[in-house]
């Protein structure tokens, strides 16, 4: 097991690989309760078109797959695993993305018969027609659920803007016809391709013993017998890597009160270095910061017009295959707002010279609020995107963002802000 | 530790390793009245926005980034019948930040709380309908969110039509056209000067530093009398019932039951207990018969609010399966009333209930609100896990036998 110590951070984070190839990372909180764990396959909703494990034809799978195999995965022939956490007094839930499948318990007690029943129930698969079908009518209302929620809905219509022809602009979810569609030989198949352990990482964040957490997983693995493990291929490539599908403006009319407008920004870069990925990351998230942050002018200046209130937020979101940030904002001045941050963006690289000054106090404020969040174990957990950013944590983010300097915000605003990549969504109110 | 600063004025000091980031509470208390809820979160957005030596956010926010991040925000929040403003604030270990954060945050927080940009006793006009249209538009879009919706429109059936508790603690948006930077100021100043002042700090600091530093913020004595805390209400002879329509599909069935059992009282734990075999918790009666096994509701829970005597329930659902879930959820509570449920669920329920507790403790501001809420009840800190391990089935028995189902609120996706 290799161990890594931050002296800057007093705490060590450590790693193995298995032989079965199941990544196994542990984060020691000294001081804490709960110890928080995600056991990881990197697959998520774009995952629709492969190569099955041992097959040779790509296949096409319905939409919402990963999200249905996550739920159906907790019930097996005679007990639900949901149940046998709950008798341990332990929280585990779960959650699929675009990219990511995770299970997850937190507990402050029984740590090692935890991690086996997650071990066990993540690695015996169990999917019979009928729990199908029922599960059909669950994911059904969950899918309507979302269909309300005017956020949610905001954030799925950039994405569609954005990748109007890749799987990004469908709901992780699926929708209630392509669940129709899902079959346990279905679900077996995906199972079978993206559940094999070195496609999944074991991540233990919070109270516990590195040593004898170790040996636990590495006796629980020890006891299986898995098939050979193949490096799943994934048949997903975006429609067009220059961006040049993007739907420049879509509107929605819902019940809301508040009219509600997002501009998107599709990022086209590529790269191959985990690290020079999370750089970059780091310095955009700064560049966004500096752009419109509540330190900027322009947010004042915005604000004081009344084209945004305090709703207003942005973000960089990404994941593997793809990667976008967004501005959003209640507003009453949708069309001004859009035209503003447009602008803004296009002019990044004088807004980043007249704010040099600035720069100090904005990546201060960015190094706090990342510090900040050594205080949850689900948060160091949850931020862990293991390949995507070669294996870095919190702990590397930090340091790396103390490197950042303005010349690398210049760089990276030259490689990501492109007009062609931007987009603009809205919802409006029924009665206007 | 706990000091007494001034009559009225309380500071908790919770010395800890634990955390990379430190925490403080600063929060102010007053009964709840008829109009002063929207008026005191006004005043929390005003002050949260705007000082004299910073006199736009951007300025504030430029300072609070130089403290590396440390944020100061303020909000409004209710404990039963008292009405309460609260300031949080968080920033970085010094060994992090490499300098003495501890201090400059509270001078922060001084100049934040006791030189507000106002003049002449008014707030500044441009900062004050700035702020006051902001929380009106806030305010509406809180009901966007349609299970937030559903859940205050069953409070308003609830509460009976002359009680403080009809106004949620963040106010009414028809209120806000009634306020004016001359009216709000003697807002700001009663909560500076009368209201009850408990100041909460968390995180690895040196004890006598913090009370030294927290003496030299200006509070003085001021009256303690709270009143009454805890509400409760005459039962209703007949349910309460309302439905309406929204376009949506999916409609939310939300239900109310009196429950006289609150913070403090004998029957608290099994309270909690009861609430966490009935709806509570993902092992509950609601959660495995109507959500999984009759595949009626996407989430259905129920919920204590030990300072109110309510426990509410919650389920988004088809509108024509609104008859059925009624009688379902009622038949779950029989069957918690009729001691029908395992020896291994009860566990479950407890054990979850500790763990969530335990799982409390490493949350810093988690820690501040419970010694918070210690303090406004007068309760003394308890062995928790202890009191949830020794409730009885007989006691869980008598709190769901209490429970007197009085309103019925259905937002229809159908009409």
């Amino acid at each position: 097991m290799e161990k890594y110590f931050y002296q800057d951070f007093n705490r060590s984070t450590y790693h193995q690989q298995l032989a079965n190839g199941l990544n196994v990372v542990l984060m020691p909180m000294p001081g804490f309760n709960k110890t928080y764990a995600m056991m990881t396959t990197n697959f998520g909703s774009i995952d629709n078109c492969f190569v099955p494990y041992s097959g040779q034809e790509p296949i096409h799978v319905p939409d919402g797959v990963a999200h249905f195999l996550e739920h159906k995965l907790f019930e097996k022939k005679d007990y639900d695993a949901f149940d046998l956490f709950g008798k341990l007094g332990a929280d585990s839930n779960a959650f699929t993305s675009f990219t990511q499948t995770s299970y997850l318990f937190s507990t402050t007690s029984h740590l090692h018969e935890n991690i086996d029943i997650l071990l066990d129930f993540v690695q015996q698969p169990y999917f019979t027609a009928q729990t199908v079908q029922k599960e059909q009518g669950i994911i059904g209302q969950e899918i309507q659920m979302y269909d309300d929620d005017p956020n949610w809905r905001l954030y799925l219509g950039m994405l569609g803007n954005l990748y109007p022809h890749d799987p990004m602009h469908i709901d992780i979810a699926g929708t209630v016809e392509s669940i129709s569609k899902i079959t346990p030989e279905i679900l077996m198949e995906n199972y079978r391709t993206f559940y094999q352990p070195s496609n999944m990482t074991l991540l233990l964040v919070g109270n516990l013993d590195p040593e004898e957490t170790i040996k636990w997983v590495v006796a629980n693995q020890e006891k299986k017998d898995f098939a050979p493990q193949e490096k799943p291929d994934r048949r997903f490539k975006l429609n067009d890597p220059t961006g040049k599908d993007v739907i420049p403006f879509r509107s929605l009319t819902m019940n809301v009160n508040r009219p509600k407008v997002m501009v998107g920004i599709r990022g086209l870069k590529s790269f191959d270095d985990g690290r020079a990925r999370l750089k970059y990351k780091l310095a955009v998230d700064l560049l966004l910061d500096v752009l419109l942050d509540d330190t900027s002018d322009n947010y004042l200046r915005l604000y004081d017009e009344g084209v945004i209130d305090d709703s207003f937020s942005y973000n960089l979101d990404m994941q593997r295959a793809f990667y976008f940030a967004y501005f959003s904002t209640n507003t009453d001045q949708t069309e001004k707002f859009a035209d503003e941050v447009m602008r803004i963006l296009e002019d990044a690289d004088q807004q980043i010279d007249q704010a040099a000054a600035r720069f100090e106090g904005v990546k201060r404020g960015e190094l706090g609020r990342l510090i900040g969040l050594l205080n949850s174990p689900e948060t160091i957990g949850n931020r862990y995107a293991g390949q995507l950013f070669d294996g870095a944590n919190l702990m590397d983010e930090v340091r790396m963002m103390r490197t950042i300097t303005l010349d690398d915000l210049k760089a990276a605003a030259a490689d990501f802000i492109n007009p062609d990549g931007m987009s603009v969504y809205q919802i409006v109110p029924q009665h206007q | 530790m706990h000091y007494n600063l001034a009559r009225g004025v309380n500071l908790d000091v919770i010395p800890t390793k634990q955390f990379k980031a430190n925490q403080i509470l600063i929060n102010f208390t007053t009964p709840q009245t008829h109009t002063n809820a929207t008026a005191r979160n006004l005043v929390a957005n005003v002050l949260e926005t705007s000082s004299k030596k910073y006199p736009t956010q951007t300025a504030l926010a430029r300072r609070l980034a130089q403290q590396y991040g440390t944020y100061i925000s303020m909000g409004v929040g209710r404990v039963g019948l008292l009405h309460t403003v609260r300031l949080k604030a968080g920033f970085i270990n010094d060994q992090l930040a490499h300098t003495n954060l501890f201090d400059q945050v509270i001078a922060l927080i001084r100049e934040i709380l006791f030189n507000p940009l106002a003049s002449d006793g008014a707030f500044d006009q441009a900062t004050f309908a700035r702020q006051a249209h902001n929380l009106g538009a806030t305010i509406n879009s809180y009901y966007d969110d349609k299970q937030f919706w559903a859940a205050r429109r069953l409070l308003d059936l609830y509460y009976a039509d002359d009680s403080v508790m009809q106004t949620p603690s963040f106010g009414k948006a028809s209120e806000i056209a009634g306020l004016t930077a001359q009216n709000l100021y003697p807002v700001y100043q009663s909560m500076i000067e009368d209201d009850r002042v408990d100041i909460l700090i968390i995180g690895d600091l040196d004890e006598q530093e913090v009370i030294r530093a927290i003496q030299q913020l200006p509070f003085n004595d001021r009256q303690i009398d709270l009143g009454q805390i805890i509400y409760d209400q005459r039962p209703y002879r007949q349910i309460q019932r309302q439905v309406e329509y929204q376009q949506l599909s999916q409609a939310k069935l939300n239900l109310g039951y009196q429950l006289p059992i609150h913070y403090g009282h004998a029957l608290y734990y099994a309270g909690l207990v009861f609430n966490g075999l009935f709806g509570g918790s993902p092992y509950s009666k609601l959660f495995t018969n109507v959500r999984e096994k009759a595949s009626l509701a996407y989430y259905a829970s129920s919920r204590l609010m030990p300072f109110n005597g309510l426990l509410t329930v919650q389920t988004g659902i088809k509108s024509s399966d609104a008859r059925r879930v009624e009688e379902l959820i009622n038949a779950q509570l029989k069957e918690v009333q009729e001691d029908n449920y395992s020896d291994q669920r009860l566990n479950e329920v407890k054990a979850g209930l500790i763990n969530q507790y335990r799982s409390g403790n490493d949350l810093a501001g988690n820690l501040l609100e419970r010694q918070l809420v210690r303090n406004l009840l007068g309760v003394q800190q308890a062995d928790i896990p202890a009191a949830f391990n020794a409730v009885t089935r007989a006691e869980i028995q008598r709190v769901a036998r209490s429970l007197k189902q009085q309103a019925v609120y259905l937002l229809s996706g159908e009409n």
